[in-house]
């Protein structure tokens, strides 16, 4: 509120004045380069390649280079990196990764994981685009429990790794199947009664599909072995209707992640056993400390 | 590894359309009102039909003053739905970033998805709201609006009815605004929607004084209420027009722009619509297509103040070097006028047309630059500074339009002297843009990117 | 807890009692305020916190010290790198291991850097609560360039995880160096443009002047920190007054509210030594970049982090203010506590009392000036 007559007309000279100002700053704004960047279908390049190279983006494990010594899931702080080391079954002498799932949704891109990898095999890329319809579709499964690959050995004096071009691994992972692709559904930890089931097939697709009847039963690798016989469990196993019955899972291509999350219990190796029973409930629980 | 990836945009297809519908869609709307409202006039059409029975005559000029309302309201719709586009855009560019470029070539096409948007969302009315106020309030609005296109002078003749209280009639009728946001802030049942609709109402009618004594001195200096005498009153020439010609004019300009401003409920004088943000505003409970009638006439509304504006002090439509005696006699004396005649109206409309648009992007404008006003400070603003300075430039202007019976030159004088005075500060202003764009090291003109 | 701050504010049952949140566009994050008014004048406004709580000091005990530190950068995720800063700090005082001058001048610049792009956040927002949208593009625009400064740098944009126990991650890459300052004599510039386009808005200053005034000792009772309490007229600043780090190799002045265009102590004084911290920011990254010493950027800290039993404290001045860390180890890798202070949560205690009397436009007006974002206050 003006008290006196001149504070009356520096008020309005202050306001013209600084209107003045500021109009005409937005005025030769539209003069200007707008910084928008037409993402994704009207940049120059593609976003990703403009990334600076530090740049944390999806986690990729190369896992020819990768010598299973677990320290990127010790340093891991959200626990998203699950790994399990078995010893070969055909050379006792060779240690086997049969399970590195890393959850993506979880992974909070911290980097922790990537400074004691002693080989570099996991690397943040720069991919930064691996939306997915279902979030389970996100745990990324580096190993095949069907196909466990062989820990790497360090060559003595080795100065580098060949590792596969970044981004190319992980691009491929996501490429494999349509962001809209159904995820695996959820299979809770069995309950410890349930390891007593009989190792037969279809008796065992049954059981497991039994016990899990109000949750539909998971595509588990395991029960991929199981899945020739889902003809068989069909009507139990019917309400697993994120995939057709028919389909095995089993031809799923060996890249694509095949199942739930971190908290999917550790398959049990490549052959035999058709048990949908789930190794013990201990490596079902979340953070290895 | 190697992508084949290379930019895509709009496909020529798109392109085409919406250049069609962008440039198709103003001609048609323009072009109709032009050719209609000359011919729907009810002496003309007793001179087109003069074989007709009465009757007859009577059901065609009916006929004719229903497609005029019409053609007007449509207007008044894609008017408000091309400048919600242009004010994105505008609003964009400002902020160093695109507004909407993917809905049509260039975003034209987005008004009509936010129309078609509100159209159908589900429309609620609250529990315990008054249900018939409620579904009244926005008519309200919407007639207080749309009576108003009645006395807007389009062009030399292009004028639905040229009320000899043409202004006068404007004022009065838009009052009817105030009845529609009391309305909707009462049945809205909330004690905030209520407060705000008073907030907005008690706005409105206080910023209703210093405009209607700021039109008293158009008025004055024309002797006449009616739109198309104040524009012939003035000419096409920067100095002839009455925001020049009379120093009080070009401050009573300002004074009418900015409680038309406040009248819109534009920033910044939104304060009762953007405590819609922080709480319960007048329009909180509306959805839908109510709400997209409030919305209408609130765009809509910078037509119409634009308009009246340029009507008022700049001229009009007046083209530069023709006088309106002159395209009257390009007349012709049959029935229908002369193509020269159509000519100039075509002519006349754009003037308007151009110099509103321009106007209405001062609106756009101001809205992107500056904050908002709290309500207190908009009442004191009103009361002691706008109304004191309309009213001593209404006392001005009685003594200068004494003078000017006396001596006509000052109005030429003033005429010449503001009009260079506004020059000298256009190029002022053109310097001072240039000089923003120069004083941030590293920017520089661009034009690029949309 | 709801009849608790129903009888805190005093509600009668006449007034209006009206939820401003959690979901605002005005409230800078989730909080709520419970506020008590006959329509325009606030009888009083009570802040109800705790919808951001994700348990951040419960995780400490968790995870181990170096795993701790993404997490530090969660508890103000809009300037992150003072959190990084004063974590690395107090477990380096636990470990009794002292970073090499490289890293705290690495630590300076970026924390700078990020208190540029904090407090652009944070002029922004408050330019939009107050009705002028364009500030808030044109601050986020500046930025942006500090984002691709840091990302850069480090490889990320808002969560940086970038300072170790013992220094940094990572040193700073080729040419960074100049685009630091490329980018400096760009903002230089675009911060005088900014102040004229909002800060000396006629309709700005009478929005903003002689609101909400908080006085000196008003400041210091509630332990308001940082540019609070600056602009209430007090001279504090703990890079000045508690030096550590690189900062007592720089030269700066800390800018104090004197009632710039009101009194002091109201809401544009807080406002506008924000914007005067931003240009002291800019002259402090130019002369870290002249000064920066070679060497390296990290200590010899043993792989697995395992302090002796005790508690360490270190404070940094994070752009809200003064950040506290206390850190108590009990001998094992995990931490016994970490505790963070803030300075968002004791700012929200001053809300109560300044808001008896204000308009609810005033309010936003308050909530923006103090600069309050609620992870802070709930971590």
């Amino acid at each position: 509120m003006p008290e006196t007559g001149s504070e009356y007309f520096e008020n309005v000279k202050d306001t013209v004045q600084s209107f003045w100002h500021g109009l005409s700053i937005t005025l030769s704004y539209l003069m200007r380069r707008p910084i928008t960047t037409q993402y994704p279908d009207r940049t120059e390049l593609e976003v990703k390649d403009t990334l600076p190279p530090r740049y944390r983006g999806f986690l990729e494990v190369d896992p020819s280079i990768c010598t299973g010594c677990q320290a990127c899931e010790r340093a891991c702080p959200i626990s998203c990196i699950q790994i399990t080391l078995e010893k070969d079954a055909a050379n006792p002498k060779q240690r086997v990764v049969s399970q590195f799932d890393i959850d993506e949704a979880k992974c909070m891109f911290c980097g922790l994981c990537v400074e004691p990898c002693p080989t570099g095999s996991i690397q943040h890329s720069r991919e930064f685009e691996g939306s997915q319809r279902s979030v389970r579709n996100l745990t990324i499964r580096w190993a095949d429990p069907e196909h466990p690959f062989p820990v790497y050995k360090v060559p003595k004096g080795a100065d580098y790794y060949p590792r596969a071009p970044l981004g190319a691994l992980v691009r491929a992972k996501f490429d494999a199947r349509p962001w809209y692709a159904p995820g695996p559904e959820y299979l809770p930890p069995e309950p410890p009664s349930a390891k007593k089931v009989e190792p037969s097939k279809p008796a065992a697709a049954k059981p497991a599909a039994a016990d899990s009847a109000p949750k539909p039963a998971a595509a588990k690798p395991a029960a991929a072995d199981a899945a020739p016989k889902a003809p068989d469990a069909k009507p139990a196993a019917a309400d697993a209707d994120a995939k057709s019955p028919p389909k095995p899972v089993v031809e799923m291509p060996a890249d694509a992640p095949a199942a739930s999350s971190a908290n999917a219990p550790a398959p049990a190796p490549a052959k035999a056993t058709t048990e949908a029973a789930p190794a013990p409930p201990a490596t079902t629980t979340g953070p290895k400390t | 590894m190697p992508a084949n990836y290379a930019p895509r945009y709009t496909p020529k297809l798109v392109v085409a359309i919406t250049l069609a519908a962008a440039v198709g869609i103003p001609i048609a709307i323009f072009g109709a009102i032009t050719v209609a409202t000359p011919l729907l006039k009810p002496a003309t059409l007793d001179a087109l039909l003069p074989s007709a029975t009465p009757a007859a005559r009577t059901a065609a000029k009916i006929a004719g003053m229903a497609l005029l309302g019409l053609l007007m309201v449509t207007f008044g719709a894609i008017f408000s739905g091309v400048i919600v586009w242009w004010e994105r855009r505008i609003a964009g560019r400002m902020q160093s970033r695109i507004g909407p470029n993917r809905a049509g070539y260039q975003g034209f096409f987005v008004w009509i998805c936010d129309a078609v948007k509100l159209v159908l969302k589900e429309e609620l009315i609250p529990k315990d709201a008054d249900a018939l106020l409620f579904r009244a309030a926005p008519y309200f609005v919407l007639v207080g609006f749309a009576l108003t296109f009645v006395v807007l002078p389009f062009g030399h003749s292009i004028i639905v009815a040229d009320l000899n209280v043409g202004i006068f009639y404007v004022t009065s009728v838009t009052a009817l605004v105030v009845v529609g946001i009391l309305l909707s802030g009462w049945s809205s049942n909330s004690k905030w929607a209520l407060f705000g609709g008073m907030r907005s109402a008690a706005q409105v009618i206080s910023y209703e004084i210093p405009a209607g004594v700021a039109i008293f001195i158009p008025v004055a200096m024309a002797g006449s209420l009616s739109m198309q005498d104040m524009i012939r009153a003035q000419g096409g020439l920067p100095w002839e027009w009455f925001i020049f010609r009379n120093p009080a004019a070009f401050i009573a300009f300002f004074i009418l722009f900015i409680s038309q401003l406040a009248e819109a409920n534009r920033t910044p004088f939104d304060l009762p619509e953007a405590e819609s943000e922080l709480v319960a505003g007048y329009l909180s409970e509306y959805s839908g297509f109510r709400f997209a009638l409030f919305f209408l006439v609130e765009f809509g509304n910078i037509w119409v103040l634009s308009a009246i504006a340029t009507t008022l002090f700049l001229g009009g439509w007046q083209i530069p070097f023709v006088s309106a005696a002159a395209i009257d006699a390009a007349r012709g004396a049959g029935p229908l006028p002369s193509l020269a005649w159509w000519g100039w109206q075509a002519l006349s409309v754009v003037v308007f047309g151009a110099k509103a648009f321009l106007l209405s992007n001062v609106v756009v404008w101001l809205r992107w630059t500056l904050p908002r006003i709290r309500i207190d400070q908009m009442m004191s603003l009103c009361w002691k500074y706008l109304v004191p300075a309309a009213f001593a430039c209404f006392v001005f202007t009685l003594f200068w339009q004494l003078a000017v019976g006396v001596a006509p030159k000052i109005e030429l004088a003033s005429g010449i002297g503001l009009t260079a005075f506004a020059a000298v500060l256009t190029l002022l202003f053109a310097r001072r843009v240039a000089l923003n764009v120069r004083e941030v090291r590293g920017d520089k003109y661009d034009f690029s990117n949309w | 807890m709801e009849k608790l701050i129903l009888r805190r504010v005093g509600h009668t049952g006449e007034e209006m009692l009206l939820n401003f949140g959690p979901q605002h566009p005005s409230t800078h994050g989730v909080i709520n305020f419970l506020v008590d008014t006959d329509g325009e004048v606030m009888k009083k406004a009570v802040p109800d916190v705790g919808y951001l709580h994700r348990s951040l000091e419960k995780i400490g005990e968790m995870v181990g010290y170096p795993g701790y530190m993404p997490y530090t950068d969660r508890i103000d995720y809009v300037a992150a790198m003072f959190a990084n800063e004063g974590y690395a700090m107090a477990v380096e005082r636990l470990l009794k291991v002292q970073a090499p001058p490289r890293a705290l001048w690495l630590r300076a610049i970026s924390g700078e850097l990020c208190r540029i792009g904090s407090h652009l956040v944070s002029v922004g927002t408050m330019a939009t609560d107050i009705g002028a949208s364009t500030p808030l593009v044109h601050a986020l625009r500046e930025r942006e360039a500090v984002n691709d400064l840091i990302e850069a740098l480090c490889g990320a944009r808002l969560t940086y995880n970038y300072c170790r126990i013992g220094g940094v991650a990572y040193d700073a890459p080729q040419g960074w160096r100049d685009r630091v300052l490329k980018f400096l004599d760009h903002f230089d510039s675009v911060l005088v443009e900014f102040d004229r386009l909002i800060s000396f808005n006629e309709i700005y200053i009478r929005r903003l002047a002689n609101v909400a005034v908080i006085t000196r000792e008003q400041a210091v009772d509630y332990g308001l920190v940082g540019p609070n309490l600056r602009g209430s007229g007090m001279d504090w600043d703990v890079r000045r007054d508690v030096p550590y780090g690189a900062y007592p190799n720089f030269k700066f002045k800390v800018p104090v509210g004197h009632g710039f265009r009101g009194t002091e102590g109201d809401t544009y004084d807080r406002y506008y030594v924000r914007v005067l911290e931003m240009a002291e920011s800019s002259h402090i990254v130019r002369q870290a970049l002249e000064s920066m010493p070679d060497g390296e950027f990290m200590a010899k800290v043993p792989r697995k982090i395992k302090p002796e039993a005790g508690e360490a404290f270190s404070r940094v001045e994070s752009a809200r203010g003064e950040m506290a860390y206390y850190v108590v180890s009990d001998g094992t890798d995990k931490a016994y506590r970490i505790r963070a202070r803030t300075g968002s949560f004791t700012a929200m205690g001053i809300i109560e009392d300044v808001s008896p009397g204000l308009m609810v436009a005033d309010l936003v007006a308050l909530i923006a000036s103090l600069d309050v974002v609620a992870p802070e206050i709930d971590r």
